[in-house]
């Protein structure tokens, strides 16, 4: 089964996370990289990625000609997604294991930054319908 | 470039979606699957995913000793993941096209869904935060 691990965050959020010393951010990412490798040994990995910074977020909506209408106008309380890791894993609860696993990567002054991480089973679009 | 197009929606919107006719909401799954072999054919296709019902998502953080602690308490006007595409194209108004096309999926009776896309860069490496 596989699931998506989706790490978010307000934009305040994400000011505190770039304002972090280099060591603290590398601490962090260093952690993360691990998980990846430990992930890959095991087989679970899937796939993660990074999306960029909230203040460059649009959201597109189609005019009836087909052209794109683009607004960047997001309320204040928007959780923006940051990143995300796909597993492939034996159960649900091995999903919360490694979502735990990222929640404890250290923040500022090693202490985990105990961010929340939302787990989401992926289902394929055959097996919705 | 690299970027998601990310389909968002709170849990009333998934309840109103599960109430579409069987055959609106044939209509809406055969024309995601026709887009996505469209991508493909336009060469900007990269990955695309679906996610499962709000109602079965958890938050986790840990325990002090590291133990999963798992949550499914979300505020009502809490926006959930509903599904993404990644493309790679040369644009971002390359990108902002593509979701404009998603955005005009069909909804009930076939009329446009009209739902809005989140468009976001996806990362080559955590150093183009430019930390």
């Amino acid at each position: 089964m596989k699931y998506i691990l989706l790490m978010s965050g307000t934009k305040a959020g994400v000011d505190t996370y770039v304002a972090w010393s280099k060591k603290d951010i590398d601490a962090h990412m260093t952690v993360l990289k691990c998980l990846n490798k430990e992930l890959t040994e095991s087989g679970e990995f899937v796939g993660t990625e990074g999306l960029a910074r909230p203040d460059q977020a649009i959201v597109v909506r189609g005019q009836k000609a087909g052209m794109p209408i683009t607004d960047g106008i997001f309320p204040e309380a928007k959780e923006f997604l940051l990143g995300y890791w796909i597993v492939d894993v034996k159960t649900r609860e091995r999903a919360y294991e490694i979502a735990s696993r990222i929640s404890i990567a250290p923040g500022p002054g090693g202490v985990p930054t105990n961010m929340p991480i939302e787990v989401r089973q992926i289902v394929s679009l055959s097996a919705k319908s | 470039m690299k970027y998601i197009l990310m389909m968002n929606g709170t849990k009333a919107h998934f309840s109103e979606y599960a109430k579409w006719s069987k055959k609106d909401m044939e209509a809406n799954v055969a024309f995601m699957r026709a887009f996505s072999k469209q991508l493909k054919d336009e060469g900007v296709y990269v990955a695309t995913e679906g996610l499962g019902w709000p109602d079965q998502a958890k938050l986790v953080r840990a325990d002090k000793d590291g133990t999963p602690i798992t949550d499914g308490v979300f505020p009502e006007s809490k926006e959930f993941l509903a599904g993404y595409w990644i493309v790679d194209v040369e644009s971002p108004e390359q990108a902002y096209k593509i979701a404009a096309r998603a955005s005009a999926a069909p909804g009930p009776g076939g009329a446009s869904s009209n739902v809005p896309i989140e468009v976001r860069q996806v990362l080559g490496s955590h150093s183009d935060l430019g930390l």
